[in-house]
């Protein structure tokens, strides 16, 4: 029996190649919202628990997407925005990332579970394993659904801030799972209408390679006529205030004028790349101004019972 | 005689393989420039991780145990 053993190249993959593993624009928008769930969460939690529970939500979403880019690093290689990330450009093997993903992943699960609660720790474990597995490795590559049922990964970040604060789930951050939930579908396709080429080249079976472009625009304005109420229904819900209530119809109002523009356009994507870089804009938004409706509220309700005493 | 100068006259084969371009004497790995200094960096990396996450092990503890932190069985 002969053994051969493999030559392995010692790793050139610097620092900053295994924080790009981490997609740390995605993992920021993760943190914000998880982190307004947090905030809006009745009760108390001390800071550092509330820090500890952000970091373990950090590196959760940065695992996810190391086990990504692991997994997807073949049509990676074939699309020009994705083909400039590490494991493509040989810096980083595949073994490497999936590693480092794991392990990444395992500590901030066990992490969370330990310092925080078992319900936040049990929650993002699903969220990691739905990204990885039921979007990445599934549907990712088999139905132009991928976007709408993987978007769910996504969405949770505020109920796993909601629940490392109150250690269960209610109903205000389902509603705030729900504006993410639908807000992905027009802003990936928004995306994917001027990358079309680029997911048929790399076999990624997007709506507008599969179904067309009319059909994704008509899709797309489907999609933002749920998502401009869902986006008002906290200040309906009352737990959001006149300022939220304000940001939301008038953010609402513009995203279905760009859905409406993106459907009338017949040549170019002038308005796709505006639907784009504005739904961005729009989930901020929505979220910054619920956080300052909440945080001033607070400071007022504060100032009014310490005048009142 | 003749036999072990025969066998004096031998070259003993090598224990290892010749070196490689990369490798160093018999046989092991002679990092290149940018691969030392990427193993710097991982490393400088890896430890400040490990620091970090002590520190919020550590800052935990305070917060879950308060005052409780000196209290201990004499």
């Amino acid at each position: 029996m002969s053994v051969t053993l493999a030559r392995i190249e010692p790793s050139i993959a610097g620092v900053g190649d295994y924080v790009a593993l981490l997609k740390p624009r995605v993992m920021s928008l993760v943190v914000f919202t998880a982190l307004v769930g947090l905030l809006i969460a009745p009760g108390h939690v001390h800071p550092v628990i509330a820090l500890t529970a952000l970091l373990c939500i950090a590196v959760g979403a940065g695992a996810a997407g190391a086990l990504n880019m692991w997994y997807d690093a073949d049509i990676d290689a074939r699309m020009l925005r994705t083909a400039g990330r590490p494991i493509p450009q040989g810096r980083v093997t595949p073994g490497e990332a999936a590693g480092f993903g794991l392990t990444l992943a395992v500590f901030a699960v066990a992490t969370l579970g330990l310092l925080v609660n078992w319900v936040s720790a049990s929650l993002l474990a699903f969220t990691i394993a739905f990204y990885v597995v039921i979007y990445t490795m599934w549907l990712k590559r088999s139905t132009p659904q991928n976007i709408v049922i993987g978007g769910a990964a996504g969405a949770l970040p505020p109920i796993i801030g909601w629940a490392a604060v109150t250690g269960g789930v209610a109903v205000e951050p389902i509603v705030l799972f729900l504006i993410i939930f639908f807000w992905t579908p027009p802003h990936f396709w928004a995306l994917s209408l001027y990358r079309a080429e680029d997911y048929a080249r790399a076999g990624i079976p997007m709506l507008p390679v599969v179904a067309g472009e009319a059909e994704t625009r008509r899709q797309i304005v489907i999609y933002t006529l749920i998502l401009a109420p869902l986006g008002v229904a906290p200040w309906f819900m009352g737990f959001a205030g006149a300022l939220y209530g304000i940001a939301a119809i008038a953010g609402g109002a513009a995203m279905i004028a760009l859905a409406l523009r993106v459907r009338a356009e017949r040549h170019g994507h002038v308005a796709s790349k505006q639907m784009f870089g504005f739904s961005i804009l729009y989930l901020f938004l929505l979220f910054a101004v619920l956080l300052a409706d909440r945080l001033w509220g607070g400071l007022a309700a504060q100032a009014v019972s310490h005048f009142a005493a | 005689m003749t036999i072990v100068s025969d066998a004096m006259d031998e070259t003993p084969p090598p224990p290892f393989p010749a070196p490689l371009a990369g490798e160093g004497q018999g046989g092991g790995i002679r990092l290149t420039e940018r691969q030392l200094r990427a193993r710097r960096s991982r490393s400088i990396a890896i430890a400040l991780a490990l620091g970090a996450f002590v520190v919020v092990i550590f800052l935990v503890t305070l917060v879950k145990l308060g005052s409780n932190v000196l209290t201990r069985p004499m």
